[in-house]
């Protein structure tokens, strides 16, 4: 049960990491519906780094680094070319998922390495989760960045003729959400299941995806989701601690995402959206043009 | 910018042509293909020798041409399950789910008739395949509505959740082939039983028949869009839902019926691919690779703009690239997803030329 719960805590960061990357984000009005892509991304370069250096620090660099760009890229199409940003999202996402699949075959199988130490029985990720989820709580509401960013969310000509540079907040909030999401990847691939497989992220990044519009772009909200998830997603893995013998192994796989879907619709529902329409930017996914 | 007298400048296009559009998205793939010379050399293979084999055996060779057309039929189909609730401005990149319960459904019936067991089995064709096609299409329908209806009631995000649908087929999938499931091969391989011979889908000539769906659904989605009041609503919904609303159009009505039509295609696509593509007539271990194939189907669609005609020639362009892709994969000993890298680099290029759906380079004499 210890193990069980340790699991979960690992899963729960990951979801963290992504989430709270794509939080920034949409807080600054920009919608990227391409995390599974940064993910797998970060994930498998961080892998090949780390495979073939033998240092950890190197792969998780790597993963930081590829997000960034990313993010960047994403951010380059949504706010300087002004496409839309679904599709520059979806674009992400299937480069993503394309290229990986053929960059990382050649390292098919596990990562061959001692597993990171864990600190009083937890992963090192968690805590580092915890800190991150305070500091962007604190930065959002707390401080003049944070309220930058929030504004350039909710109505950017505004905040424009207020003094703020609509511009580089927006490009510095997809660069760290890219950055958050390929170093999410990159826990998975070299903490979490260290055994490269062909798209093995299997939906983590749509999940942290769900869970920003669960969190109503508040950070600590959102941690609370990915804690549940995590349990619920490690549970799907092992049904036997609850329920043993009901169902296949595979269609309990299919528990966390039907929660998904229960819970996107509860939040949707016009009672849940009285609360929901304000904490929404306002601005999240328009195009922004300076006059 | 000047360049010989001439000032360059950006400039915001009022209108696009259908021709405009064409070139634009020939540009793009043009561009995408040069980039992707950069994978064939850096894998020490020359880009020139490997897009000659690719379209040889694609388009040439007897063998290659009718894989291509298989795969052309399959990238139609999910490309017009992306289109018709594209036109609405909704997003299905549920395909593959809807595909997936669409093959399952197909399945079903064949095993409501005993088709597990062929040697016991009296199928009748006549009967048998209609009810295949029929359960495929509903299976894919109905899986497409939870998403449209959700969308159209909740306004829940129909993204996030034709995704997760997606991941609960995949699973659905391997719950019902595998370690007992009731489509296991009797063998026990991992796969489903096999399509008995009779009621294999027909061949026109070497064809599955369903290329009859493949083109019949451009015309018919076309004519749908252009003449009838539904088309209309739907493309004015898609231009401005709260327009839309005004002029008395029920969006939970659009929203539902676009997802219906586009699921009920996805799941002809997972009909054809399992139970009309000689070679294969199961749905096999792999499976996920076509139905991650299915995502072309997005591209596909934006190349095309949403136009189920023009997605035509486009889908069989990347049904050709896709076949001859994996071709030159095993011939020139490149590693495993050539198609799929080419899957990617084809979509970020094409997101990066929606630019010039909106702007243009216009040339001033500079005085």
């Amino acid at each position: 049960m210890g193990q069980f719960i340790a699991r979960s805590l690992e899963a729960a960061t990951i979801f963290t990491f992504a989430g709270v990357g794509e939080l920034i984000n949409q807080r600054s009005g920009i919608l990227n519906v391409g995390i599974e892509g940064v993910m797998l991304f970060g994930a498998t370069l961080g892998f090949i780094v780390t495979k073939t250096t033998g240092s950890y620090l190197l792969g998780f660099l790597a993963a930081i680094l590829v997000g960034a760009l990313l993010g960047l890229l994403h951010g380059f199409f949504s706010i300087t070319l002004g496409v839309d940003q679904v599709v520059s999202g979806m674009g992400v996402w299937i480069l993503g998922f394309g290229l990986t699949t053929y960059i990382g075959s050649p390292y098919t199988g596990p990562l061959g390495l001692e597993r990171i130490d864990t600190i009083f029985g937890l992963s090192p990720f968690f805590y580092l989760a915890v800190v991150l989820v305070v500091v962007t709580w604190f930065v959002l509401f707390k401080t003049n960045v944070g309220l930058k960013v929030r504004s350039v969310g909710e109505n950017p000509s505004v905040a424009e003729v207020s003094g703020i540079r609509v511009t580089h907040i927006r490009y510095a909030c997809t660069t760290i959400g890219g950055m958050l999401a390929g170093f999410a990847g990159a826990v998975y691939a070299l903490f979490y299941n260290p055994v490269w497989n062909y798209n093995f992220l299997m939906g983590w990044g749509f999940i942290a995806l769900a869970l920003v519009f669960f969190s109503m772009w508040n950070p600590i909200l959102l941690s609370g989701g990915a804690l549940l998830f995590g349990l619920l997603w490690q549970l799907s893995l092992n049904p036997e601690l609850l329920l043993p013998g009901i169902f296949s192994r595979y269609m309990w796989r299919m528990v966390p995402f039907a929660i998904t879907i229960v819970v996107l619709v509860l939040i949707s529902t016009k009672w849940f959206r009285l609360r929901w329409g304000a904490a929404k930017p306002e601005a999240l996914g328009q195009p922004y043009h300076k006059e | 910018m000047t360049v010989a007298g001439y000032e360059m400048k950006l400039e915001r296009r009022v209108t696009l042509a259908g021709w405009q559009a064409a070139l634009i998205a020939l540009l793009a793939i043009a561009v995408a293909l040069a980039g992707f010379s950069l994978l064939f050399i850096q894998a020490g293979a020359s880009p020139l020798t490997a897009y000659r084999e690719i379209f040889r055996y694609a388009f040439f060779n007897r063998h290659g041409s009718l894989l291509t057309l298989s795969r052309f039929i399959f990238l139609a189909l999910a490309t017009f399950s992306f289109v018709v609730p594209f036109r609405a401005g909704l997003w299905n990149i549920g395909m593959t789910g809807q595909m997936y319960v669409g093959a399952l459904a197909a399945f079903g019936v064949l095993y409501a008739f005993g088709g597990k067991q062929p040697s016991t089995a009296n199928l009748n064709p006549y009967v048998v395949i209609p009810l295949m096609v029929l359960a495929a299409a509903v299976g894919g329908a109905l899986t497409g509505a939870i998403a449209g209806f959700l969308k159209g009631k909740w306004e829940v995000n129909e993204i996030v959740v034709t995704m997760m649908l997606n991941f609960m087929a995949f699973w659905l999938v391997s719950h019902m082939i595998k370690e007992g499931g009731p489509f296991m091969n009797p063998g026990g391989r991992g796969e489903s039983f096999e399509v008995p011979a009779a009621v294999r889908g027909p061949l026109l000539g070497n064809v599955p028949f369903t290329i009859i769906f493949a083109l019949g659904f451009a015309l018919l989605l076309e004519w749908l869009f252009a003449k009838t009041k539904l088309g209309y609503q739907i493309r004015a919904y898609g231009h401005s839902p709260k327009a839309a609303r005004y002029a008395g159009i029920q969006p939970e009505r659009i929203s539902l019926l676009v997802f219906l039509i586009g699921g009920a295609i996805a799941g002809l696509a997972g009909y054809h691919y399992f139970a009309a593509v000689p070679g294969v007539y199961k749905i096999s271990r792999d499976y996920a690779y076509f139905g991650d194939l299915a995502f072309y189907g997005i591209i596909c669609g934006l190349i095309a703009r949403g136009n189920a005609i023009a997605a035509l020639p486009v889908a069989l362009l990347f049904g050709g690239l896709s076949i001859g892709g994996r071709f030159v994969q095993g011939k020139l000993h490149l590693g495993f997803g050539i198609d799929y890298a080419l899957l990617g680099v084809l979509m970020i290029t094409l997101v990066a030329f929606q630019f010039f759906y909106r702007y243009r380079f216009a040339w001033n004499r500079s005085d």
